[in-house]
């Protein structure tokens, strides 16, 4: 029987194939509509009429701020979650963090129904905070997402910088400031993007939080509602520009922990 | 050579996936011109009548008998004929069989379904092809306007045909609309069978809001019940509720509503779209919307009935929906349809020239299917599964008014009832003394309101026109502009407060930063000096 083998480059045709078919082509495709008119000719109205009505700017702005209030809950939420999880040699660790991931398997659309019944429950109403209520429900969804790429990186410091830091004196606030935070960036930077970035467009916890607001992922559905592919598109690409750019900014900061950079799971 | 080295060498593989690509990326670009392969019967017309049909059909989710009733579920009516309706096989499968055993032609139905009208539309756009579908009267218009559509035949209106129930039992208040409703001099009865219809209106809470609250539009803007109201999360049902409130007082003026033509003004005045009367809707809109428990598409029935919001604006077949939901838990709510105006909606049946064009026994079978669902024991059957109001009055056969009175007359032993006359639809005779129900006293305002509504309704009742292109794309500019955050409503104070965070935050970040981070530059010197500080030490 002859072994069958394949080259490396045969391996890539799946993933090739797929990249092409549903990624590149379909950014082609909004890259033609985001530059052109209802009749298909070339124009560039799209992008200065982004930038010149006050409406995307306002919403530009306000997804900004929501994305940013969520991403510092998380922060706050799950570093401290993360470090006692990897830190304190708890004999459970493991199945601890099973638990905070287990909710990622429940389809969360049925999640955000339960808390909105939770949360009627304690606040009555819940039309009267739809900013607050938006940021509890995306911090209840994203917060896996935080905790995950920390709790790795955190997994991973060297005990021995503690030990040398403790050793040279200093106390156990400044071995944290000074040695854990800094060298546990790569995560709280991964973990930044990927609740960061979601947190902008995901407009159906918005909606299903009733959240009458739109954020950047609810412009781009509602030009899309009433035909105008043209519009919508170019401000998914705006955004795809937007995306690219915080990821670039992001990923400079930890370069240099090539290592440390994959702290996903 | 050996398998791996034959298929990198090939060059024709690259080239087939580079032209596959190439040929998905214009069947993108240009919707329409790929799409789908036609099937085999369909589409080149020369089709013989021997050969099986096939009909694509779309409709709206749940919006078709299922079939697969419960023995118990059979429906005894108190006809002339004593008919019984018991719906154990679906709709589409009964039709392909009465199909059959009527014209001996076989006709297999592809039957697919739509959430939204804009969904159908997209679908369309993006090359999926049906024969047969049932959007609103403003998307049918659209494509009617856009010249998309099949002309019925001049045989589907023939009363003398014994099969063609559509004309012979629609009702003849609907019939006149859809007869004098014009788009581009063409009538919508031109193209278009009516399938459901209905008003738009309010279902309140009556232990909480009075009747008369509940029957102004501005019931949705009342600071009052600030965050207990919901709206349409679409345009256009949220724009004539916004018009019912900028033209409140012309509306409701005794002499406006005592006018012969009442109906014609109301119809001009909820139908504006020049620029004041936009930019007024725009602000009454934001209002609504700081007001609102929130902007709903599907949510609102379920809010109403947990008793989350005291009012939902409604369709009156979501209505009924909703109505009949919260009996179930002995909770009652009411139907209410604002005095001002209303929006009388339908969905009807509409042929596409992409499907149906050059082909008669196509055409016929999609004639068939609108007749079909509009023989009376088949409304019955939709009727009862749907919960929507046909539009079908029944004609010679009083099936469907026995089945309203079915549905809603009262018990022998019932309390307070009413003497409620539903003859403005089954007959164009409002006070028929044959067509009265009696009900018990409290259908007034509930559901039997809600599906029969009574002249005085019907003479508020108007068609919200399709926009053409312009005046489409400035109405949806201000939904838009209702919808987003705006700057402009910040206060100086609002900045001052948000400058004043930024600020914080920033000499934080630069203090911690300055304080704690590790610096790699250390100057050599610093070094050698905490070094030596160290050994002291």
């Amino acid at each position: 029987m002859r072994t069958i083998r394949f080259s490396r480059k045969q391996l890539c045709i799946p993933y090739a194939l797929f990249l092409f078919c549903f990624v590149v082509l379909p950014l082609a495709v909004i890259v033609y509509y985001a530059f052109t008119d209802g009749s298909g000719h070339f124009t560039l109205a799209n992008l200065i009429s982004f930038f010149t009505n006050g409406n995307t700017i306002g919403t530009l702005c306000y997804s900004i701020v929501t994305a940013a209030a969520v991403t510092a809950v998380c922060l706050v939420i799950a570093y401290p979650t993360a470090y006692v999880l990897a830190r304190s040699g708890l004999k459970r660790g493991p199945v601890l963090l099973m638990l905070f991931i287990l909710p990622m398997w429940i389809n969360f659309t049925l999640r955000i129904t339960a808390l909105k019944e939770i949360l009627t429950v304690i606040e009555g109403n819940l039309s009267l905070h739809p900013f607050l209520n938006t940021v509890i429900a995306m911090t209840y969804d994203f917060l896996p997402f935080m905790i995950l790429p920390l709790y790795t990186t955190l997994l991973e410091l060297d005990e021995s910088l503690l030990e040398a830091a403790r050793d040279l004196g200093a106390g156990e606030a400044e071995v944290f400031l000074r040695v854990t935070l800094p060298l546990s960036m790569p995560g709280v930077v991964s973990g930044i993007t990927m609740t960061f970035l979601p947190a902008m467009t995901n407009y159906v916890i918005l909606d299903m939080m009733y959240n009458s607001t739109y954020i950047m992922g609810s412009l781009i559905g509602s030009y899309f509602n009433i035909y105008d592919w043209n519009n919508g598109s170019m401000i998914s690409l705006i955004l795809f520009g937007l995306i690219c750019l915080v990821s670039w900014v992001t990923g400079r900061g930890g370069a240099n922990d090539a290592e440390n950079r994959g702290a996903i799971l | 050579m050996t398998a791996e080295n034959r298929n990198r060498k090939n060059p024709s593989g690259r080239l087939c996936a580079c032209l596959c690509g190439a040929a998905l990326l214009t069947a993108l670009v240009h919707p329409g011109s790929g799409g789908e392969v036609r099937a085999a019967s369909g589409g080149d017309g020369a089709s013989s009548p021997d050969e099986k049909v096939v009909l694509r059909i779309a409709n709206w989710e749940e919006y078709i008998d299922e079939g697969g009733w419960d023995e118990e579920e059979i429906i005894e009516l108190d006809d002339r004929a004593g008919t019984s309706i018991l719906g154990e096989n679906s709709m589409v499968e009964d039709f392909e069989q009465w199909y059959l055993d009527t014209y001996g032609v076989e006709v297999e139905v592809e039957y697919s379904t739509f959430g939204t009208n804009e969904d159908l539309y997209n679908q369309m756009t993006l090359g999926n092809e049906f024969d047969l579908v049932c959007p609103s009267e403003y998307m049918f218009m659209k494509l009617i306007a856009e010249d998309r559509l099949q002309p019925l035949s001049e045989q589907f209106y023939d009363e003398d045909i014994e099969e063609n129930y559509y004309v012979r039992g629609v009702s003849d208040y609907i019939r006149n609309i859809f007869d004098t409703n014009t788009i581009n001099g063409q009538s919508w009865s031109t193209y278009a069978a009516g399938y459901m219809w209905g008003t738009t209106g309010i279902v309140y809470n009556p232990d909480e809001i009075t009747k008369e609250e509940a029957s102004r539009w501005a019931l949705l803007a009342d600071p009052q019940y600030r965050g207990q109201v919901t709206i349409k999360d679409n345009v256009r049902d949220s724009y004539f509720a916004a018009l019912g409130i900028l033209f409140e007082d012309e509306l409701m003026d005794p002499d406006f509503i005592r006018s012969e033509d009442r109906l014609e003004r109301i119809a001009e005045l909820m139908n504006r779209t020049d620029d004041e009367t936009v930019e007024k809707a725009e602000d009454i809109l934001k209002e609504m919307k700081a007001n609102a428990y929130s902007f709903e598409s599907d949510s609102g029935k379920a809010d109403m009935v947990t008793g989350k919001v005291l009012a939902n604006y409604q369709w009156s077949g979501d209505a009924v929906y909703t109505l009949d939901q919260a009996e179930i838990d002995d909770y009652y709510l009411a139907y209410a349809v604002p005095e001002e105006s209303t929006n009388v909606w339908f969905d009807g049946w509409v042929m596409l020239k992409d499907g149906i064009e050059g082909n008669a026994a196509k055409q016929q079978a999609a004639e068939a299917f609108m007749n079909f669902v509009s023989r009376p024991d088949n409304v019955v059957r939709n009727m009862y599964y749907i919960g929507y109001t046909s539009v079908i009055a029944g004609g010679d056969s009083d099936v469907i008014f026995a089945y309203a009175d079915w549905c809603y007359g009262a018990e022998d032993d019932a309390g307070e009832t009413i003497e409620y006359p539903t003859g403005a639809f089954f007959t164009g005779d409002a006070a028929d003394p044959d067509y009265i129900i009696t009900a018990e006293a409290d259908q007034a305002d509930r559901q039997l309101y809600a599906q029969y509504p009574p002249q005085e309704v019907l003479d508020r009742a108007v068609v919200m026109q399709y926009f053409d292109q312009e005046n489409n794309q400035k109405i949806n500019q201000m939904w838009v502009n209702v919808r987003c955050f705006d700057l402009t409503s910040l206060t100086a104070s609002d900045w001052g407060v948000i400058l004043a965070a930024a600020a914080v935050i920033l000499i934080a970040g630069i203090w911690f930063m300055r304080r704690f981070w590790p610096r790699k530059m250390i100057r050599r010197k610093d070094q050698r000096k905490e070094h030596e500080k160290n050994i002291r030490g």
